[in-house]
């Protein structure tokens, strides 16, 4: 009977879970999720692919044309590509709702400004 | 075997265990009077793996072995190798790593917590629990970046600094959960029914104990003196006062008072360090690659000793890593424990050691029906995986 | 004729107790949720309202297995025979006046009976499962039922002493002409009763028949799909029965201000149970699970006490 009043003051109080899909938790700074590329900033070195222990990124393409290419599925989300890299191309954001139905190898997200890049390049 | 005995196996799946694990009890109606425990049921030969990854890899893959001790795995990964690539972790490093490895300490010992009272049926302090726990697990989201397998660490010293920010947040955080525990450990002490499942089951004795080499808290528990932190202190703990906790109860209800205990002294920790925290730098360069050597670190994890042993041979791979986690530890124990309890008991028994199956499981192959048994070497395995297309 | 069988499958009938059997289901989840601060079911319905009734027809719509080992006839027959015993044994409650659907004097007896049988089919059903954690969960139903059997049935003879009749219709309409509720003389036999039907109800601290850490599902272990639906269908009308029990023996039913005009009885019968499924819901979230043997001892050595004492008393009193 020890925890009587502790379940009644509970009573009360507002439920500690939330609502997932309709509510979301208070972002915390500097969580590690969403990994991202900068291909302008990239000299194509290797090294976050060496470094990473999940071999979740790849290099996609040869010389000018390339690209990186990340595996949300298989990324372990520890950081060490974006602490690898020597020109700070990688960046982590919080953005953490990653989930989807595809394949892990169809799910790979090639950089975002990979054809701003490359348009220029072509002419 | 007379007729009133029979065999009730527990496992490998059964809803005491959170992972599979075989335990065959002999009973006499209620009561146990033999065990045999078979593991193996979740090797995932992650030893192995160690020898294909470099070593910043392995800094990641070494959390892996267990979810909820990932910082003192990382912990005694570093350790390990810091002294073999001759560099030393800043002092404010060893703080924060301490620090962390203390708020892991908070948030395991919470879950553990949770776990032994959904084990005896009272789901109300299993929904307490686990809902302050996560104030210690917001709390290491916020220093580390990550909820569980936080990776803080890097060889030569820690990868984020704590702001004056994230300190006050974890003074506030750290007070909260104190209070907290204080009011667990008035409820533990006053609550008839969970004192009725706890008092005098799970007997393990002193002797026993100390000859089975129990470890951590399962160890305390019966009154063994035994903790790394002070038999050979490691990061920032020389310089920490604390108190090492034992009981002399033997059983599993003074498994929960150590393990209340260690979450105010945690705490209390966490706290000293925050105002003792060194100004400095918190990592230092460290080489890829070691020259040949070996070394061995130990570090106290939430459920007990763990220690790493690795070898080199002067590329940035090593040629042997190994992981003695604490629940191997106390596995000769357990068979102590359970004989002679009730079967009902043999949940929360299982329980009270805190056990963590699979960064414990060892594989060996064992012919069911002669009895024989052997291991593979090296070669055969390394043959055995090239002819399935391992990497 | 036609009236009857529209009473029987509708209002004060199945329709009826089906309805209020998942309210009371979802009642004492949302009520436990919110004391282990949780949210409870939340989506099905306004608030989660309809979720028991989608739990109820998930499980209709799930695959029936039924292991190789299994006694057959038996197997199949618990669940069935659960929840009608549980609707039969509804009807001796008086829900819309003071008088139950059935009545007759001697039927509290029968009541007895009728609970006595639930525990007995739990046992039948762990038994013909032949799984070795459904047979330990029967057998633990069983010896359940020697610890709190005794207490239960003393603990109703209670208010039967009071009204001096043994119906139940009888001792309601007893409390509704004088105003005064049994629980006023029962203080003692209200708390054993309500302890009792914790343990008939399989509820922790005495979930020990289905106690999920130790044997998986108990004696349901083996019970799915329709069976299983059943089941947790005959579940929720005990615990309309166990509430509907202690409201009109200890709390006067459908007694209250204005009952004789219809549907107010009702009102106040439907008031006094849900305080009965609180109750219920908050002993079950504060307790740890007994082990059997403390489980039985405790009862004998002191709520059978204990409901003596509180016959005695009543002896004095009532002279
Ligand atoms: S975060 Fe880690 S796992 Fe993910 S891509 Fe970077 S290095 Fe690889
Ligand atoms: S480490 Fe940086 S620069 Fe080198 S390949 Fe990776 S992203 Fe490009």
């Amino acid at each position: 009977m020890a925890m009587e009043r502790e379940l009644l003051r509970h009573l009360v109080k507002k439920p500690a879970t939330i609502i997932y899909p309709f509510e979301s938790p208070e972002p915390i700074e500097g969580t590690r999720a969403k990994v991202e590329i900068d291909i302008l900033k990239c000299i194509g070195c290797g090294t976050c692919i060496h470094d990473c222990p999940a071999y979740a990124l790849e290099m996609v393409g040869k010389g000018l044309t390339c690209d990186m290419k990340w595996y949300p599925g298989r990324c372990v989300f520890c950081g060490q590509c974006v602490e690898s890299c020597p020109r700070n191309a990688i960046k982590q954001t919080a953005e953490h709702d990653l989930a989807t139905t595809e394949s892990v190898e169809s799910a790979g997200m090639m950089s975002e400004r990979f054809v701003e890049f490359n348009r220029p390049k072509k002419e | 075997m007379s007729n009133s005995t029979y065999k009730v196996p527990i496992g490998p799946q059964h809803p005491a265990l959170k992972e599979p694990e075989n335990f065959l009890l002999t009973v006499d109606g209620e009561e146990i009077i033999d065990v045999k425990i078979r593991l193996g049921y979740v090797h995932r030969g992650g030893e192995k793996a160690f020898e294909n990854r470099t070593y910043v890899q392995g800094l990641y893959l070494i959390e892996r072995v267990c979810g909820i001790c990932a910082m003192a795995h990382q912990l005694c990964y570093v350790n390990n190798l810091e002294p073999m690539m001759d560099v030393e972790a800043p002092p404010r490093a060893q703080y924060i790593r301490t620090i962390v490895a203390e708020l892991e300490r908070v948030h395991s010992h919470l879950l553990w917590l949770g776990v032994a009272a959904h084990e005896i049926g009272f789901d109300t302090l299993f929904m307490y629990c686990w809902r302050d726990r996560e104030v210690s697990l917001d709390l290491m989201e916020m220093i580390t970046g990550n909820r569980v397998l936080h990776a803080a660490n890097t060889i030569g010293g820690v990868r984020r600094d704590l702001t004056a920010d994230m300190i006050s947040k974890t003074r506030k955080g750290i007070a909260l959960l104190k209070k907290r525990t204080e009011y667990y450990k008035k409820l533990v002490l006053a609550e008839k029914t969970i004192l009725k499942r706890a008092l005098g089951v799970g007997i393990l004795s002193t002797k026993d104990a100390a000859e089975l080499c129990a470890v951590g808290p399962t160890a305390r528990a019966s009154n063994v003196k035994k903790d790394v932190r002070k038999d050979d202190p490691y990061s920032a703990y020389d310089e920490i006062p604390f108190n090492l906790i034992t009981y002399d109860l033997c059983d599993v209800a003074s498994r929960v008072l150590v393990r209340v205990d260690e979450l105010i002294e945690s705490a209390n920790i966490i706290e000293y360090s925050l105002d003792h925290l060194p100004t400095g730098p918190i990592g230092v360069r460290a080489p890829r690659s070691i020259p040949p050597g070996e070394n061995v670190s130990i570090v106290e994890a939430p459920r007990g000793e763990d220690i790493h042993y690795c070898k080199s041979n002067g590329t940035d791979k090593p040629e042997r890593y190994k992981v003695r986690a604490p629940t191997l530890g106390n596995w000769a124990s357990m068979a102590k424990m359970l004989i002679g309890g009730y079967v009902a008991d043999v949940p929360i028994t299982l329980a009270a050691i805190d056990p963590c199956m699979s960064c414990t499981d060892r594989v060996a192959f064992i012919d069911a029906n002669s009895g024989k048994n052997w291991i593979w070497s090296t070669e055969q395995i390394k043959k055995y995986s090239k002819k399935n297309g391992g990497r | 004729m036609i009236i009857e069988i529209l009473k029987l499958l509708i209002i004060p009938g199945i329709f009826f107790l089906f309805t209020l059997a998942l309210f009371y289901q979802w009642l004492d989840r949302r009520f436990l949720a919110r004391l282990q601060n949780r949210r409870g079911p939340m989506h099905t319905g306004s608030h989660g309202t309809l979720q028991p009734l989608a739990d109820f027809i998930k499980l209709l719509a799930k695959e029936d297995i039924e292991p190789e080992a299994v006694d057959k006839p038996v197997f199949r027959g618990v669940p069935i025979l659960l929840s009608t015993i549980s609707i039969t044994a509804l009807f001796f409650i008086p829900i819309w006046g003071v008088k139950a659907f059935v009545h007759f004097e001697g039927d509290l007896i029968f009541m007895t009976f009728l609970m006595t049988l639930i525990a007995i089919l739990a046992f039948l059903g762990g038994w013909s499962s032949t799984n070795r954690f459904s047979t330990i969960g029967g057998l633990r139903a069983a010896m359940q039922t020697l610890g709190y059997e005794v207490p239960l049935s003393l603990a109703f003879i209670g208010p039967a002493i009071v009204a001096k009749s043994l119906s139940i219709s009888k001792i309601v309409e007893w409390q509704a002409s004088t105003g005064i509720w049994a629980i006023i003389l029962n203080p003692l036999g209200f708390g054993i009763a309500i302890i009792a039907l914790l343990a008939e109800l399989e509820k922790v601290p005495f979930d020990l028949p289905e106690a999920e850490t130790e044997l998986v599902a108990g004696w349901q272990t083996e019970f799915s799909g329709r069976k299983l639906a059943l089941l947790r269908f005959a579940f929720d009308l005990e615990l309309v029965l166990a509430a509907g029990l202690i409201t009109s023996l200890f709390l006067g039913g459908p007694a209250g201000p204005f009952y004789n005009i219809p549907w107010v009885g009702v009102i106040w019968f439907f008031i006094k149970t849900t305080i009965v499924v609180l109750i219920l819901s908050n002993l079950r979230g504060l307790f740890a699970r007994f082990r059997i043997d403390q489980m039985v001892s405790g009862c004998w050595k002191y709520l059978v006490p204990l409901a003596i004492i509180q016959i005695i008393f009543l002896q004095l009193v009532l002279g």
